[in-house]
């Protein structure tokens, strides 16, 4: 089990020396919790961390957001940044290496496990606590605890994790500066993949019934979007709404910027737009479950985004997050890549 | 932006187009697109006057862009890219709509067929609308050449290409340069000595003030594009000194090593030491290390002992030599086909069975038996010799499927020579074809059916094996209805020819494509049959396909040229329809650096930079890129976009 | 002849320049009648036909949607028609995943010397595209 303590000797120690100028992490949300991810700058505020079950958001968007507003100001980074990051997030981060986002010795990777014991799905608690409001969560080995007003509740954590743990095969952060917790690996109550083996046991017209009624919920909000560290893109390539000028921009392009779809939350308008950001993210999504997560009409979008995984993974031979050095999923081939269904 | 005033121009090729397309009512719908300021039809667009009337129109309504419906454009974007270029307009405004080939001949239905055709113009039209006047770049070129492989083909090459001036490199992988025909006996149809006619060139090979020849070396990587190639050559050490060797052959009476000689195809044996062959270009032995106890006077060092030019030295290493070449020739060559892979006639453990390049040495006056044909067994005179045709080729089930073009020839040559070694002796030859294309090669196969009596049989041998002291042939003769068997002395197959050992690699190496049997392809079965798929590199010889010699020479000489008019001037046109990047969407992921074929990006300052000069304008980088930051000029992403609304009415 | 014309499924083809539209010009060539329901974008290989190329066509109302390149090993620039093998792989699997007709969208690799079976490649499409009724799932709905 991790001590909070060495997260935050960690983070103090670094930001004392000045070794990072920064360091994301999570800290107690405003209303106890859930955890709310944190920016600190001064090695005081170290003792603000925390590390809990709610600890789900992937930080390595605000890796994104810095470099984002140091481009925007027009400022180099000096010294790394660190960032505390579960094994979910570290391939995130890793991907964003792999993309030249950052340079490995940019960032500083204070990698935490989660053991196993995966991250909460706040949806699943409300049926294990009676009504009784929460106000802290924390680990407890194969349980999580929650503080109530009556009294402590313990909750096995296979109940409550989000079901992307419960699948989760890399609980260590493999690639990081410093890792605290065990070293559990490879660690799966459910067999990878298997909501999406499910959904594909449905016939075509049973499939097209369920997606019309997703999508045509879909208020094109972005918050899928706006949420996902691989979405880092200054310009939304199919979103016409997003358009990024820069000095060089010439009143030709910005006159001729191509209308992929169309402005309206439409159904064909929004599977358009998911497909492409599916399609984009293949090979780059590490299946953090912060779009799903953050989606206000519920769109069950890991279950879109798993299967473009699952076919680099089965078919290609491609781990999204697993090596920085590696070529992307789309920029690279092998000889023997499936070419069945070409005539 | 200035409003763009493309002209459209509909052709009715005669009837070819106009008997299915309505080309007035094309031409009408045409005008009526918001860039275009100018439409007509006409009978024959690229004829004389119809080409003028194209002139005319640009310069008369200030047309800034043309589109011609009508053929393919493999037929004449040239042309009437030449014609915008003459009207003072950049050829790159002018775009082709295929409503010929892809819509008039292809449909019947008129109504069809002219919704089609309005379809793909106006995609041209709209395309067209957003192209810009690109010019091409004009590149630099290195006007010195390449040559790879020294057998009769890259000999004739170089020479051609040395006696216009330029200069060449002949690179060698073995220690001499001649090939396969230096192998050879005597040639068809004129049983010429083979080794006479070839010698003068090798010499004068190595005489030539504009010829580097590097034997023993191989080409390991190539970089850069046509005009400008860099490449890494190997040279691997002979430890002999060329320039000291005296020939004198005192070192391989003390070599104690002995090894099959490749030369004479394992007939004879070779000393670790060795010379290739007597008249060997270079004029100097060479050490096999393979071969050798060890390179060291503890090992062994005899040979070093009694070398009294001093010429032999171990300390020699291996050298990486860097050339700059404007063009690079192919003339790889071929291998026979093992006979290990054909079973049925004893996956080359029966002995006596030979293949057509063994028989040679024999017959040869410098081979395996001083020029008498000979059982490699028992040393005798075979008195029954059979020659089988085909073997490995015209075969798709089990091994090549097409036709090594030169066996019937070689084994009537083969069939006279042993007739005239051993008048007494009965040569038969199973065969399925006789392919005698040639001058005099018809002529050839006759006097050895009449002159030198040998026996055609028609019909395949289905299996041989050894019995007593001899190899019982089991064939059939389809013109009298008869199996045959004989009980030969030696057997001669025709083996299929296949690329050379190590093609593969250097296909891979030098980019270039192969067939689907493995040879290296040209870029057009009929028209250009020198030309490789890679800009700035030729093929000639066997390594394109089978052929004989005279076949060879001829494309040899047909690489040159392409060669020499390639070279001819210090600079070259290249495509401007390369990539380019946008800056300010590009987030230097390097995506499209890995996904390029040609290696033509880089990144510098963390943003993707395109090598105009390598970049072929594939578009791999294009459909990579996430993020639209980089595209193919006049095939952007909007062009696409807009040809997509237009083929959909939209 | 009924009022209502009968369904004519519409197909975008984007051929690569240097093989299939090779082949396509040598159906024409060769006067192979095949129907005239495809319409043609050369592009200059399969490797740059982008994702967005596909999903664009289907949401402006294209019925069905043909990739066209040539064979693993021809490639004119090497290596494109691996990378489109990869990302049109994707794509392919992801129409499905979203219960898009499996028939709409197809790939082929026909080479310049193929073009017979270009004309096969479009009468095979455009029989198995009628059944299926105009492509209503990701066309985008105007006003």
């Amino acid at each position: 089990m991790i001590n909070i303590q060495d997260i935050r000797d960690t983070a103090r120690d670094m930001l004392a020396k000045g070794e990072v100028r920064a360091v994301i992490g999570w800290r107690a949300g405003s209303r106890g919790m859930p955890a709310e991810p944190a920016v600190i700058t001064a090695p005081e505020q170290a003792d603000e961390l925390v590390w809990d079950p709610t600890c789900y958001h992937n930080l390595a968007l605000h890796l994104v957001e810095d470099r984002k507003f140091l481009a925007h100001a027009r400022k180099t980074s000096g010294a790394p940044i660190a960032i505390v990051a579960k094994g979910c997030d570290a391939r995130a981060v890793v991907v964003l290496m792999q993309e030249n986002y950052f340079k490995r010795e940019d960032v500083y990777i204070i990698g935490v496990s989660c053991e196993g014991s995966g991250v909460l799905a706040e949806w699943k608690l409300a049926r294990h606590l009676n009504g009784a409001v929460p106000t802290a969560a924390a680990f407890a080995g194969d349980e999580f605890t929650f503080a109530t007003a009556a009294g402590e509740k313990r909750v096995p954590a296979r109940d409550v994790m989000a079901d992307r743990c419960l699948e989760c095969r890399s609980p260590f952060p493999k690639e990081h500066n410093v890792a605290l917790g065990e070293d559990k690996t490879g660690r799966d109550l459910a067999a990878p993949f298997a909501a999406l083996a499910r959904f594909e046991t449905r016939s075509e017209g049973e499939r097209w019934e369920f997606w019309q009624r997703q999508f045509e919920r879909c208020i094109r909000c972005f918050a899928c979007r706006s949420v996902c560290p691989m979405c880092y893109c200054e310009e939304c390539v199919v979103d016409s709404i997003n358009i990024a000028v820069a000095p060089d921009t010439t009143a030709e392009e910005k006159a001729n910027r191509i209308r992929w779809i169309e402005r309206s939350a439409t159904r064909s308008e929004n599977i358009t737009y998911h497909m492409t950001r599916a399609m984009h993210l293949a090979g780059r999504c590490v299946d953090c479950g912060e779009c799903e997560r953050v989606c206000p009409v519920n769109i069950p979008l890991r279950l879109l985004n798993n299967k473009m995984e699952r076919e680099a993974r089965e078919r290609f031979g491609y781990e999204p997050g697993a090596s920085i050095g590696g070529p992307s999923l789309v920029a690279s081939f092998r000889d023997d890549d499936p070419g069945d269904f070409i005539r | 932006m200035t409003k763009k005033r493309t002209g459209v121009f509909v052709c009715h090729c005669g009837t070819n187009i106009a008997a299915t397309v309505d080309v007035s009512r094309l031409a009408k719908e045409m005008a009526n697109e918001e860039t275009v300021a100018f439409s007509k039809d006409y009978v024959y667009m690229c004829s004389d006057p119809g080409q003028n009337s194209v002139i005319e129109a640009i310069k008369e309504n200030n047309l800034d862009s043309v589109v011609v419906t009508c053929c393919s454009p493999n037929l004449h974007e040239k042309t009437f890219r030449d014609n915008a270029t003459r009207a003072g307009i950049s050829g790159f405004t002018c775009e082709i709509a295929n409503i010929r080939e892809q819509c008039a001949w292809v449909h019947k239905d008129r109504g069809e067929a002219t919704a089609k055709a309005i379809k793909i113009s106006r995609s041209a039209v709209r395309r067209v609308a957003r192209n810009k006047s690109l010019e091409p770049i004009a590149v630099p070129v290195t006007r010195r050449v390449m040559v790879i492989g020294g057998g009769i083909a890259g000999i004739q090459s170089a020479l051609d290409i040395a006696n216009a001036g330029l200069e060449v490199i002949l690179v060698e992988k073995l220690a001499t340069i001649g090939g396969h025909m230096l192998q050879l006996s005597e040639t068809f149809p004129t049983l010429d000595c083979s080794q006479c006619i070839l010698s003068p060139k090798m010499v004068e090979v190595s005489r030539h003030p504009k010829i580097k020849l590097m034997t023993y070396s191989e080409v390991q990587e190539v970089t850069g594009a046509v005009g400008n190639f860099r490449v890494k050559v190997l040279q691997k050490p002979t430890y002999v000194d060329p320039e000291a060797c005296k020939l004198c052959d005192e070192c391989t009476v003390v070599c104690p090593v002995v090894v099959p000689n490749e030369h004479d195809l394992g007939l004879t044996s070779r000393r670790a030491i060795h010379i290739p062959f007597a008249q060997a270009i270079p004029a100097s032995y060479t050490l096999d290390e393979s071969a050798c106890l060890g390179l060291n006077p503890i090992r062994c060092g005899k040979c070093k002992d009694v070398c009294e030019a001093g010429a032999i030295n171990y300390d020699m290493l291996p050298k990486t030599v860097i050339e700059d070449v404007g063009a690079i020739v192919v003339a790889t060559g071929f291998d026979l086909y093992p006979q290990e892979k054909i079973l049925e006639y004893g996956a080359g453990n029966v002995e006596d069975v030979l293949d057509g390049l063994q028989f040679e040495r024999l017959c040869s006056a410098s081979g395996a038996t001083k020029g008498h044909v000979l059982r490699p067994s028992d040393r005798k005179e075979p008195k029954d010799v059979v020659f089988i045709q085909c073997v490995g080729s015209r075969d798709p089930a089990q091994h090549c499927a097409y036709c090594s073009k030169i066996c019937c020839m070689y084994t009537a040559k083969h069939a006279r020579l042993y007739k005239h070694h051993v008048p007494d002796g009965r040569a038969y030859v199973f065969y399925i074809d006789i392919r005698s294309g040639g001058k005099g090669y018809e002529e050839f196969v006759q006097r050895a059916m009449e002159e030198d009596e040998t026996i055609y049989l028609r019909g395949r041998v289905s299996k041989l094996y050894r019995k007593d002291g001899k190899v019982r042939v089991l064939g059939t003769d389809t013109l009298t209805g008869q199996n045959v068997e004989i009980d030969a002395d030696m057997v001669v197959l025709a083996l299929a020819m296949q690329p050379s050992k190590g093609t593969e690699e250097i296909a891979k190496v030098l980019k270039i494509g192969r067939d689907k049997d493995g040879f290296l392809a040209e870029a057009h079965p009929k028209l250009k049959p020198v030309e490789s798929v890679t800009g700035g590199i030729y093929l000639c010889g066997a390594a394109q396909g089978p052929k004989d010699i005279p076949e060879t020479v001829a494309q040899a000489s047909a690489a040159a040229a392409k060669v020499i008019g390639l070279l001819s001037s210090d600079t070259l046109n290249h495509t401007p329809t390369v990539a380019r990047v946008r800056r300010s969407h590009c987030t230097g992921c390097e995506m499209c650096v890995t996904a390029c074929p040609y290696k033509a990006i880089r990144l510098e300052n963390g943003k993707a930079v395109v090598n105009e000069v390598l970049c072929e304008g594939c578009g791999s980088c294009s459909a990579t890129c996430l993020r639209a930051a980089i595209e193919v000029r006049n095939v952007t992403l909007l062009q696409v976009h807009e040809m997509i609304e237009a083929c959909l009415n939209v | 002849m009924s009022e209502q014309q009968a369904y004519e499924p519409k197909i975008v083809a984007f051929l690569c320049k240097w093989c299939s539209s090779a082949g396509s010009d040598l159906a024409g060539v060769s006067r192979i009648q095949y129907p005239a329901n495809a319409t043609p974008i050369t592009v200059p290989c399969s490797g740059s036909v982008s994702p967005m190329y596909i999903l664009s066509a289907f949401n402006k109302g294209a019925d069905g949607v043909l990739v066209s390149g040539c064979h693993i090993g021809d490639c004119h620039y090497m290596e494109g028609n691996f990378l489109a093998r990869r990302k049109i792989h994707l794509v392919k699997e992801l129409l499905q995943f979203i219960g898009v007709e499996e028939n709409r969208f197809r790939m082929s690799w026909v080479s310049a010397a193929e073009g017979a079976k270009y004309a096969e490649v479009v009468k095979e499409f455009v029989e198995d595209l009628r059944p299926l009724g105009p492509q209503e799932k990701l066309k985008a709905q105007r006003t």
